[in-house]
C-alpha cells in the first residue's frame, strides 16, 4: 500500500509541474504574451471576446505570483477560461463533450494492441527463430514505422471511400439521436472500428517487440531452467513461469508509453473527425484558441497520469515484491 | 563404500559443444564416470572446466548453443540421449533433481515456496492434497516452519532459500540428486549446517549425491570419491582418500595445495600458476601441460589415455606414477 | 562521436537488417542532397490541379497544381535535418542530465531524477502542441519543441548506466588520480556507453521525424515551406480522400515509413551488437536444421555425422 501511495504523491507532483508549465509558457515565449495575442487576433474577434481571453490568462499587470494564485484558485474551480474557437463555452464544458470520445477509442484501441501484441511477444519468444517470430516483427516494425495519422489517411481512403466498407466521419451517424439503445451502440462501434483498427496496427509492433524481448531476457534466467530441471510442463513454464514474469516490466512499459500512444491517437480523431480531444485540438490550433489548447493539454496530461497510476496498482497486485 | 553394484549413472565419453558461427567450442571432451547408488560423488575444478556443464548435461537441461555431439548417458539403464521429450520430463525431478547455486535465481519472484511444491507435483501427476501434506513434511525434514510455504522467495533468507532448494530437491524422493555449488553464497556457519543436514538425509534416504564444489577442502570431507575435472576433460577421480593420499595427476596435487590445510599454516598455500586455457583454442595434447611443473615432450604431443593406477583410481597423465611422492 | 561511427560500421558489418537499414537511410540522405537539384519547383503550379501519376508528373500534381515528385524529394530535406537535429540535441541535453545524476548520485539524483521522470509522464506531443502554438512557425522550433519533450527517455537510461559505471574501477581510478568531474565524465564514462547512446540518438530520431510530421500536419508548422509534413498538412486540405487523390499523400508517407523503418532497422543491428545474446542461438539453430532436426525443449543429441559440418 506504501507503494501506492508514494506513486500518487508522485503524480501529484507530476500533475503540479504539469500546471504550472501550462502557466508559464505563455509568460516564458518570446514577447509579451498579451501583444502575441492582440496581434494574432486583431480585427479577427469581437472585443469581449479579446477580454474574455485576456481574462483566462490572468494576464493583468499584478506580479506574477498574484497571477499564478488568481490561476490555481481558478483552475481548482474548474474555470479554464473561456473558448475562442466555441465562444462563448467555457473551455472546460468543450473539453467535457471531447474526453469520453476519446477515452473510448485510445482506450479501446490501447489495451486491445496491449494484450494482442504481449500476446503475440509471449508466443514469438517462444518459439524463438519459429515462424511467427521470423515474418510478424518485420512487417509490424514497418507498419509501425508510419504517422498514426498517415495509415489513418490510407485506410480511410481504401475502406472508407473507395471500397465503402466504413463511415468516413464522425463517431456516429449523423442521422441518430446519442443514447443507450442498440442501434445507436452498434453505430458506435461501427463508426469506430476502422480508426480504432489503424491505432492498433501502428502500435502492435511496439508491444509484440518490447514483449518478445523481456520474455527471451525471462527465458534465459535461471528460474526456467529450474522450471525445466523439475519436469514442468512446457505450457505451465511458458505462461505461469515467463509470460507472467515478463509482463511486469511490459506494464511499465505500458505505462509509459501512454502518452505517447494517446498524442498519435489525438492525430488519429482528426483524420476521421472523430469528435475526441484530437478534433478539438485541430479547432483550437487552426483558430489559435490558446486557452482550448492549453485545456486539452491539462486534461490529457491529468488523464495519463491517473492511468499511469493505476498501472502501477495493477504492477503492484502483480508483482509480491513491491506489494 | 561399495563399488561392486550396478552404476545408477553411467556416462561414457560425453561430448559437449557450443555450436558457435566462429567454430565450435568443446566444452566437455569424451568424459566418462560412474555414479553408484548411495554414493557421494565430488565434482572439482577451477570453474569453466565443465563440472556443471556435465551436471546439466546430464539431464540435457543445457541451452542453445549446446548439443551433445557423442558418448552415452544412461540412467539405470535407460539411455537419456535417446529418450523421447516427454519420458525425460517425467524422468526430470522424479530420478534426478538439482539443487541450483542461487535459489534466490532459481525460485520464481513471483510464486510462493508453496506453489514451487504445488507446481512440482502436478507436473507428476501427484495429487494436490497429498502434495500440500508432503510438502509440509519436507519443509520439516529440512528444518523450515511450513508457514513459509506461504512466503515468497525474497521474503526468506538465503540460508532459508537453500533450504527450500534442498526441500524441493527431496520432493519426488529422487535416486539422485546433483548439487551445484549448493552453498557457495552463503557464510560458513549456514553452510556447514546446510551441509551436515544434507549428509544426514542421505543417510536416512539413501539417495546418491554428485556435489560440485571449488571449496575442496569441504568435498574431502563429504564425498565417498571424487572427480577431478580440467578444460573439460576428466584429469583424476578416485576414493576421497586415496585421492587425498596419493594424487595423480599434477593438477589435483596443485589443487590440494591450493588451500591451506586445517592444521597447517597458510604460507603453504600454493596456487597453480597460470590460467585456464581457452577452450577455444586448447592447448595440444595433455591441456595441462603449459601449467604443469613436469610437462615433457609427450605431454604437448599427445593427449594422455584415463587409466586406472590403482583399482578404482583413475587418471590421465602421462607420468602418474612415475614419481609418486 | 568518432567510437560512434565506429559502432555503426561494426553493426553495419554483422548485422543484415542493420545493411539494409543503413542502405535506406543512405538512399534517402543522398535524395535529400541532391534530389532537389534534379527535380521541378516543388511550389511552382506546373499543371492542372490533381492530375494523377502519369509521364509528365511520375507522382502526379497536387491540388494546387504543384508536381508531387518534387515535393516528396525537397520534403525530405527538412525532415531528415529536423531528425538529425532532434537526435543529436536530445542525446546531449539527455547525457548531460543522465550522466550527472548517475555520476553525482544523492540529492543531485534526487531532484533531476524526478525531473525526468515528470517528463517521461507527460503526453508528449499536447505538450508539443501547445509549446508549438506560441513559437514563431519554423523548422528550428519544432527541433526545440521536440528536444523539450523528448529528452526524458534518454536521460533515464543514461542514469541507469551511469549508475553501474560509477563503482567500476577505472572511474575509481579516474577519481583517485584527481581528474575533474567533467572530465571523468565526458571522457571516461560517456566513451563506456556509446552503444547505448547512439541507440538512443537513433530512437529520438525516428520518434523525432514522425512527431514533427504530425506537427506540420496539425498545421503547426510553416505551412508555406516544403516538408513532409506540410505536404501531408496540404493533401489534407485540398481534401485529398474526398477527391480519391491518393497520390498526394501516398509518396511521403511511404518515404516517411521506409526512413522511420531503416533507423529502427539499424537500431535493431546495434542491440545485436551490444547484447550478443541475441544472436547467440542462430547457428545452433541452422545446425539443427542442416541436420532435418527441430529446437526442442532438451539439449539436442546431434552426433558430428548428423551435424554435417
Amino acid at each position: 500500500m506504501a507503494f501506492a501511495l508514494r506513486r500518487l504523491v508522485f503524480y501529484l507532483v507530476a500533475a503540479w509541474f504539469a500546471i504550472t508549465l501550462n502557466f508559464a509558457i505563455p509568460r516564458m515565449m518570446p514577447g509579451d504574451p498579451a501583444t502575441t495575442i492582440f496581434a494574432r487576433f486583431q480585427g479577427r474577434l469581437a472585443p469581449e471576446a479579446l477580454d474574455a481571453l485576456k481574462a483566462s490568462f490572468g494576464l493583468t499587470d499584478a506580479p506574477l505570483l498574484t497571477q499564478y494564485g488568481t490561476y490555481l484558485g481558478h483552475l481548482f474551480t474548474g474555470d479554464l477560461g473561456l473558448s475562442v474557437a466555441y465562444f462563448p463555452s467555457p473551455v472546460s464544458e468543450v473539453i467535457g463533450t471531447g474526453l469520453g470520445w476519446t477515452l473510448l477509442l485510445a482506450g479501446t484501441a490501447v489495451c486491445f494492441s496491449f494484450a494482442l501484441g504481449t500476446l503475440l511477444g509471449v508466443l514469438a519468444a517462444w518459439r524463438r527463430g519459429g515462424r511467427l517470430d521470423a515474418i510478424l516483427p518485420p512487417i509490424l516494425s514497418f507498419l509501425g514505422a508510419f504517422p498514426y495519422f498517415w495509415l489513418a489517411m490510407a485506410a480511410l481512403w481504401l475502406f472508407g471511400y473507395t471500397l465503402g466498407w466504413f463511415p468516413v466521419r464522425h463517431a456516429y451517424g449523423s442521422d441518430l439521436e446519442p443514447g443507450w439503445d442498440l442501434t445507436f451502440l452498434v453505430d458506435v462501434v461501427r463508426h469506430g472500428l476502422l480508426p480504432a483498427s489503424t491505432i492498433v496496427l501502428v502500435t502492435l509492433g511496439g508491444w509484440m517487440l518490447s514483449m518478445r524481448n523481456t520474455m527471451l531476457g525471462v527465458l534465459g534466467g535461471e528460474s526456467i531452467l529450474y522450471a525445466r530441471a523439475r519436469g514442468l510442463a512446457p505450457r505451465t513454464i511458458m505462461w505461469r513461469y515467463a509470460a507472467r514474469n515478463a509482463l511486469l516490466p511490459s506494464v511499465t512499459s505500458f505505462g509509459m508509453a501512454l502518452g505517447f500512444v494517446l498524442g498519435g491517437s489525438l492525430l488519429t480523431e482528426i483524420v476521421f473527425a472523430y469528435p475526441g480531444q484530437g478534433y478539438l485540438l485541430l479547432q483550437a490550433v487552426r483558430t489559435q484558441d490558446y486557452p482550448l489548447m492549453q485545456g486539452i493539454f491539462l486534461a490529457i496530461t491529468l488523464a495519463v497520469l491517473a492511468a499511469n497510476w493505476i498501472v502501477d496498482v495493477v504492477t503492484m497486485m502483480l508483482d509480491p515484491r513491491i506489494r | 563404500m561399495t563399488t561392486a553394484a550396478a552404476p545408477l549413472l553411467s556416462v561414457r565419453d560425453l561430448v559437449v559443444e557450443y555450436i558457435d558461427a566462429a567454430g565450435d567450442v568443446r566444452i566437455l571432451d569424451a568424459l566418462s564416470l560412474d555414479v553408484y547408488p548411495g554414493e557421494i560423488l565430488g565434482l572439482a575444478g577451477e570453474s569453466g572446466c565443465g563440472k556443471s556443464t556435465l551436471a546439466f548435461a546430464i539431464l540435457r537441461l543445457l541451452r542453445p548453443p549446446a548439443v551433445i555431439r557423442g558418448g552415452s548417458v544412461h540412467f539405470a539403464g535407460q539411455d537419456l540421449l535417446a529418450m523421447p521429450e516427454d519420458a525425460l520430463r517425467a524422468l526430470r525431478w522424479r530420478d534426478i533433481s538439482i539443487v541450483f547455486q542461487s535459489a534466490m535465481d532459481a525460485l520464481n519472484p513471483v510464486l510462493t515456496v508453496g506453489e514451487h511444491f504445488e507446481d512440482t507435483f502436478r507436473a507428476h501427476g501427484r495429487p494436490a492434497e497429498a502434495g500440500r501434506a508432503r510438502a509440509r513434511e519436507l519443509m520439516t525434514l529440512v528444518d523450515l516452519d511450513p508457514v513459509n510455504l506461504r512466503s515468497f522467495p525474497h521474503q526468506l533468507s538465503g540460508g532459508m532459500r537453500q533450504r527450500v532448494g534442498i526441500a524441493l530437491a527431496l520432493a519426488l524422493e529422487p535416486r539422485l540428486v546433483i548439487l551445484d555449488e549448493p552453498t557457495t553464497a552463503l557464510d560458513v556457519v549456514v553452510q556447514r549446517a546446510i551441509l551436515e543436514k544434507l549428509v544426514s538425509l542421505r543417510a536416512r534416504l539413501g539417495f546418491a549425491m554428485v556435489f560440485i564444489t571449488h571449496d575442496l577442502p569441504l568435498m574431502l570431507e563429504l564425498a565417498d570419491r571424487i572427480g577431478v575435472l580440467y578444460a573439460g576433460r576428466l584429469a583424476e577421480l578416485a576414493p576421497t582418500a586415496a585421492l587425498a593420499a596419493h594424487p595423480g595427476h599434477p593438477y589435483t596435487r596443485g589443487l590440494l595445495h591450493a588451500f591451506p590445510s586445517l592444521h597447517g599454516s597458510l604460507s603453504e598455500v600454493r596456487a597453480i600458476e597460470g590460467t585456464p586455457p581457452s577452450l577455444r583454442s586448447p592447448p595440444t595434447g595433455c591441456r595441462f601441460h603449459p601449467r604443469c611443473p613436469a610437462a615433457t615432450a609427450a605431454c604437448v604431443a599427445e593427449n594422455p589415455a584415463v587409466r586406472a593406477l590403482a583399482p578404482g583410481h583413475l587418471v590421465a597423465c602421462h607420468h602418474a606414477g612415475e614419481a609418486a611422492r | 562521436m568518432r567510437a560512434g561511427a565506429a559502432l555503426v560500421a561494426s553493426a553495419l558489418g554483422r548485422s543484415g537488417p542493420a545493411r539494409v537499414g543503413a542502405g535506406l537511410l543512405f538512399f534517402f540522405v543522398l535524395v535529400a542532397l541532391v534530389g532537389p537539384l534534379l527535380v521541378a519547383d516543388p511550389t511552382e503550379m506546373l499543371a492542372r490541379p490533381l492530375l494523377p501519376p502519369g509521364a509528365d508528373h511520375w507522382f502526379g500534381t497536387t491540388g494546387q497544381g504543384q508536381d508531387v515528385l518534387a515535393q516528396t524529394v525537397v520534403g525530405t530535406r527538412m525532415s531528415l535535418f529536423v531528425g538529425l537535429a532532434t537526435g543529436l540535441l536530445v542525446t546531449a541535453l539527455g547525457a548531460l542530465v543522465g550522466v550527472t545524476a548517475g555520476y553525482f548520485g544523492g540529492r543531485v539524483d534526487d531532484a533531476l531524477s524526478l525531473l525526468v521522470n515528470v517528463f517521461l509522464v507527460l503526453p508528449g506531443l499536447p505538450l508539443a502542441i501547445v509549446l508549438a502554438a506560441w513559437l514563431p512557425p519554423g523548422p528550428l522550433s519544432i527541433v526545440a519543441v521536440l528536444t523539450l519533450t523528448g529528452w526524458a527517455w534518454t536521460a533515464r537510461v543514461l542514469r541507469a548506466q551511469t549508475l553501474s559505471l560509477r563503482h567500476k574501477d577505472f572511474v575509481a581510478a579516474a577519481v583517485v588520480s584527481g581528474e575533474g568531474h567533467a572530465r571523468i565524465m565526458l571522457r571516461e564514462i560517456l566513451p563506456n556507453m556509446t552503444s547505448l547512446w547512439v541507440s538512443c540518438a537513433v530512437g529520438t530520431a525516428t520518434y523525432a521525424i514522425g512527431a514533427s510530421v504530425g506537427l506540420e500536419f496539425l498545421g503547426l508548422g510553416d505551412v508555406s515551406r516544403v516538408t513532409w509534413g506540410t505536404n501531408l498538412y496540404w493533401a489534407t486540405n485540398d481534401a485529398a480522400l474526398l477527391t480519391g487523390s491518393w497520390w498526394t499523400f501516398v509518396p511521403t508517407g511511404l518515404c516517411l515509413a521506409l526512413v522511420g523503418f531503416g533507423l529502427t532497422l539499424l537500431n535493431y543491428g546495434l542491440d545485436e551488437l551490444t547484447n550478443p545474446r541475441l544472436g547467440v542461438d542462430r547457428a545452433w539453430r541452422r545446425a539443427l536444421k542442416a541436420a532435418g532436426r527441430t529446437p526442442g525443449d532438451s539439449t539436442p543429441y546431434l552426433p558430428p555425422a548428423e551435424g554435417g559440418r
